[in-house]
């Protein structure tokens, strides 16, 4: 009879050191109130159609926080340039006229929350 | 700077005022001139082919819409201080047009608006069209600026979004800033 062993082996995690860098924008949504779900989608589907999948897939942009009228933005480092080109194309949200204006970029999330003084 | 058609000044000053920014308005006659002179913008006549008396203008600042070599080579002729969309679906810039547009000093200008109001298949045509004026500019040391070009207020775009645009086509994000901070004369 063959006895068997179970190994649990614990999940390797990618040293800080050796992952890739990324850059945090914070937005402001200018002109009308929208809620975070409504945000999400007028955002994506205009940066969609202007960079297509591939472009989009390369600056891997993520909503990290929406409050106040102010999202924070996740994205590879050095894309942040093509990000904030591509909020020129937000004109609309659920059909309410927007401008979105990037703030600050920052490589930390707690920069960006102390300069929008959100919690 | 930024360049906008003339239109309701007073939403139209509330946003630049937000964004801190000095605006140029494309007026056609005298009456849009005053009118932005008394809100403190800086008003350039939109001149044509077609435009009578344009030696009266000569102290004033000029636009032309390009879009044709024709409308292009006007712009040289007149020494105009912006030239508007020099492409777009189509290509008429070229690094000779580049070169005479940097002697003279004239600014190249790309009207957000229209790009964002061409459908998607011209979108990706004006946007390949404007990446190698973008270079042609670079080249010959050309000022290219990206400007909003909207008629209504809340079409207009910030700096940092206009400057992004124009890294996005090729220029250095130094020459960028450099060409939309830079002042009129």
């Amino acid at each position: 009879m063959i006895i068997m062993k179970i190994v649990k082996v614990k999940k390797a995690t990618v040293p800080l050191s050796k992952r890739e860098r990324k850059r945090y924008i914070l937005l402001e949504v200018l002109n009308a109130e929208v809620t975070e779900k409504d945000f999400y989608f007028g955002f994506w589907i205009e940066l969609l159609g202007f960079f297509g999948s591939k472009g989009l897939a390369e600056i891997a942009p993520k909503i990290v926080l929406f409050k106040n009228n102010k999202a924070i933005v996740k994205c590879k480092r050095g894309k942040e340039v093509e990000l904030i080109a591509g909020t020129a194309f937000i004109t609309k949200i659920r059909n309410k006229k927007i401008i979105i204006n990037p703030l600050l970029t920052s490589g930390t999330i707690k920069t960006l929350k102390e300069f929008a003084k959100i919690e | 700077m930024d360049i906008v058609f003339a239109q309701p000044l007073k939403e139209l000053l509330q946003v630049s005022t937000y964004f801190k920014e000095k605006l140029v308005v494309l007026v056609n006659n005298e009456t849009q001139e005053l009118m932005a002179k008394k809100a403190s913008l800086i008003p350039c006549y939109l001149v044509s082919e077609d435009s009578k008396d344009i030696n009266k203008l000569s102290s004033k600042k000029k636009a032309v819409v390009g879009g044709s070599i024709k409308a292009n080579e006007f712009a040289v002729r007149i020494k105009a201080d912006f030239l508007l969309q020099p492409a777009n679906t189509k290509q008429f810039f070229d690094l000779g047009l580049a070169q005479k547009l940097a002697d003279n000093g004239t600014r190249v200008v790309l009207m957000f608006e229209e790009l964002l109001a061409s459908n998607s298949f011209e979108r990706h045509q004006v946007w390949k069209n404007f990446i190698e004026v973008a270079r042609y500019c670079k080249l010959k040391k050309t000022k290219f600026i990206v400007a909003s070009g909207c008629k209504d207020p809340l079409h207009l775009r910030p700096t940092k979004v206009r400057e992004a645009l124009a890294v996005t086509l090729g220029l250095s994000s130094d020459l960028a800033k450099k060409y939309l901070e830079e002042e009129m004369k």
